[in-house]
């Protein structure tokens, strides 16, 4: 049985909770209910034929980074940016964050998410910006944890990244 | 203008300064200077002050790209150590309420779920045991089965984890056979979870690391290795070494599996082979066999005091009846104790008993106490002299009539009452062969007069054979004579109260040989010679008659010189 640990990051209110309680639990809420620590839930999944627990650590979100401790992250084998599409400022906390994960993490796969697609009136991120962070060699997916786009592809592109990282 | 400017910038700065000396005249407090001066005098205090400023200085200064987050980060990651470290409590406060009910949820309900599938087994069984936890899980609101594990052991280590130090990975999981974790996956992730808190909020002390964390009666205890922590989850207090044997078995994984933990990469397969060490920690100890002990020690102890209570007792009581008896024995007419004496429970006796004493066993019937088979008597016979022996002796051999009353005094029968005559008769030789009586006095007998069937007996029954002419009697006749002289007062009251003629015939007989009338004569003489006798001791003359008989007109054969007597009805009263 391979078990790997994934940590949320991303700025508070992007949906980190939200994503994974839709991939896990097939829920969502309108009601916003921030986490404070660490919230833990457990899916398995099937990967090129390779069954994987994957141990998911939802951060609790913070803009001020240096609050953000790297502790939690420790023996992550893989990690999920979130940010959220109607807020810019958000993309900027997740290219913090990611610098701080990408140490503590020894450099293990992640992927950048920008949440909320189904809100298109008041999106913020303009497409350059995805190119630019795509040009470095991110992965960014657009996301809907509310109407369920683009969530279990998300996860599961990560847990493959994470099983083969090249 | 620009002079304008200038001066309104100068009037400004001026109105500044002036203000500021104001401030510092009369604006600032005494306290605030103190506060002032203690911030330039110690460092501390002002790195303090700064640090709050700090953020948003840091912040600005991204933003306009003149610092890069990559120069900030040890800077940043060094102060936010400091700070915690020099509060940790705070950002404890604020994090552990929420997160430290959520594992317990997570934990509890876990353990509820395990606990769960094994009440099936467990509720099967019914006592009144069973019926008191059914009523404390009603009362906490607890579950059957955790009220019944917590009731049942001492301690109870219900699951061994082995848990992947940085990732939190569970690695093997042993529970035991009674239960089942099956979210042990997040139990293991969440513990993990708590303990980055806690080394998060007091990073300074190596001796900061998690080590026991406690729901209520619940548990957990963790053992850290370089690479994989060890988690038990115990419920009450497992004995003091157990923490050896948790070093113990996460020191054995570690050399056995130090390679796989350190290139750990979620494989948990290899930690399989770790389940033998899991197992071993494992432990339960049964709560009724060290609790009991005692309590059955105590009963026994109570039991054994109770025994030798109840034996001295009833030795004690066993000794004072049997002095009771013995005294009562002794005290019985009858009986006479030469030795007496108990052991176990069995009395041995000696001595002489009366025929006519109570029976021994009539006696100890009186002695609820005593069981019939204990006694072994040898007793001898022998003749009381005792009055209640002496009269029961003489009750059984003379078989006095009603109205009939005996008292012995001083080894003498005394006798009154009415009696019919005849029971009378021979009285005193009857007394006379009673063992033990000494004399008798029957002056206070009265005699029953009733019909002439006695006296009539009485007086004919009686001879009297004399020498050849001779009318005397010697002293043995004289006894005959007397009861003679009494059966015929008898008759003489009996034709008194009866208004009766009956009369004696005084008998002489002879026979025809020879000189027949001269035998006639000497036969008269006889008879009329006895009846002087009878009429000199007090017989009235009335009621004798002589009369000679010749033996040859009989048909028994008589002796020719004795006088018999017969008593006849002479006539009736005329009146
Ligand atoms: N419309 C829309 N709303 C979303 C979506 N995802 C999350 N939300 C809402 O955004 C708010 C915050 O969501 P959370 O999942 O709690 O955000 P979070 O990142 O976990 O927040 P913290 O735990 O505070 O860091 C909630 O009100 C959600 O309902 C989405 O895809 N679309
Ligand atoms: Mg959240």
């Amino acid at each position: 049985m391979i078990k790997k640990k994934i940590a949320m990051l991303g700025a508070f209110a992007v949906g980190k909770t939200s994503l994974v309680q839709q991939y896990v639990h097939s829920i969502f809420s309108d009601k916003y209910q921030t986490t404070i620590g660490v919230k833990i839930d457990q899916k398995q999944i099937t990967v090129a034929d390779q069954d994987i627990t994957l141990m998911l650590w939802d951060l609790y979100g913070d803009d001020d980074f240096m609050k953000m401790k790297p502790t939690y992250l420790i023996g992550a084998s893989g990690y999920i940016l979130v940010a959220d599409g109607t807020r810019s400022e958000t993309i900027e906390v997740a290219l913090q964050l990611q610098e701080m994960a990408a140490a503590t993490t020894n450099n293990a796969p992640f992927l950048l998410i920008i949440n909320k697609s189904d809100l298109s009136e008041t999106w913020e991120i303009a497409p350059e910006t995805i190119l630019r962070m795509q040009q470095k060699g991110w992965i960014v997916l657009l996301t809907s944890a509310k109407k369920n786009l683009m969530v279990e592809e998300a996860f599961q592109k990560l847990a493959s990244l994470m099983l083969n990282p090249y | 203008m620009e002079k304008e400017t200038h001066q309104n910038i100068e009037s400004i700065i001026e109105a500044g300064k002036m203000n500021e000396l104001r401030k510092l005249l009369i604006g600032l407090s005494h306290e605030e200077l103190e506060r002032l001066q203690k911030l330039l005098n110690d460092p501390h205090e002002f790195s303090n002050e700064i640090s709050s400023l700090l953020p948003y200085a840091i912040r600005k200064m991204v933003e306009r790209g003149e610092i890069s987050v990559d120069s900030l980060l040890p800077f940043v990651e060094e102060s936010m150590h400091k700070s915690i470290q020099k509060n940790p409590q705070k950002l404890a406060d604020i994090l552990f309420p929420v997160m430290g009910p959520a594992i317990r949820k997570a934990v509890s309900e876990d353990l509820k779920r395990m606990i769960a599938s094994i009440n099936a087994s467990l509720e099967s069984g019914f006592s009144f045991r069973s019926l008191k936890w059914r009523l404390q899980a009603f009362t906490s609101r607890r579950s059957y089965a955790e009220i019944v594990m917590a009731n049942s052991y001492l301690y109870h280590i219900s699951n061994v984890f082995l848990i992947h130090k940085d990732s939190g990975i569970l690695l093997h999981e042993a529970s035991a056979p009674e239960s089942k974790a099956l979210e042990a996956d997040l139990i293991a992730s969440m513990l993990t979870a708590i303990r980055d808190f806690v080394q998060d909020s007091f990073s300074n002390a190596e001796k900061g690391t998690l080590d026991e964390i406690q729901f209520g009666s619940l548990k957990i205890l963790i053992e850290q290795g370089p690479y994989a922590v060890l988690a038990v989850v115990a419920e009450g207090q497992p004995p003091a070494d157990y923490r050896v044997t948790l070093m113990e078995t996460i020191e054995a994984i570690h050399f056995n599996l130090g390679l796989e933990l350190e290139k750990f990469d979620g494989d948990t397969e290899y930690f399989k082979l770790a389940d033998k060490f899991l197992q071993q920690c494992l432990i339960k100890q049964k709560k009724e066999k060290k609790q009991k002990a005692p309590y059955q020690l105590i009963f026994l102890l109570l039991l054994l005091i109770a025994g030798v209570g109840y034996f001295v007792l009833i030795n004690y009581e066993n000794k004072a009846n049997f002095k009771r008896f013995i005294t009562e024995l002794e005290a019985t007419p009858g009986y006479h104790i030469s030795s007496s004496r108990m052991s176990f429970n069995k009395i041995y006796l000696k001595g002489l008993v009366d025929p006519l004493a109570e029976p021994v066993e009539e006696i100890m019937k009186r002695f609820q106490k005593i069981e019939p088979g204990t006694l072994q008597a040898s007793f001898e016979g022998y003749l009381s002299t005792e009055p209640e022996i002496l009269q029961r002796r003489a009750g059984l051999l003379l078989s006095p009539p009603e109205g009939v009353e005996m008292k012995i005094e001083n080894n003498r029968l005394i006798i009154s009452g009415t009696a019919a005559a005849d029971w009378e008769q021979n009285l005193e030789l009857k007394i006379a062969a009673i063992a033990g009586i000494t004399g008798f006095d029957i002056s206070g007998l009265n005699k029953k007069i009733t019909d002439l069937q006695w006296i009539i007996p009485s007086i004919e029954r009686h001879r009297f054979l004399f020498d050849i002419n001779v009318v005397k009697l010697d002293s043995l006749q004289q006894i005959q004579f007397d009861s003679l002289v009494q059966a015929a007062v008898f008759l003489d009251a009996y034709n008194q109260l009866y208004s009766r003629n009956m009369a004696i015939y005084v008998r002489s007989y002879t026979n025809r040989n020879g000189n027949v009338a001269a035998n006639e004569r000497v036969a008269t003489a006889r008879a009329e010679g006895f009846i002087t006798l009878l009429e000199n001791a007090g017989v009235k003359k009335a009621l004798l008659k002589s009369q000679v008989l010749f033996a040859e007109d009989l048909r028994e054969t008589v002796s020719l010189r004795t006088v018999h007597f017969s008593v006849f009805d002479n006539k009736p009263i005329s009146r």
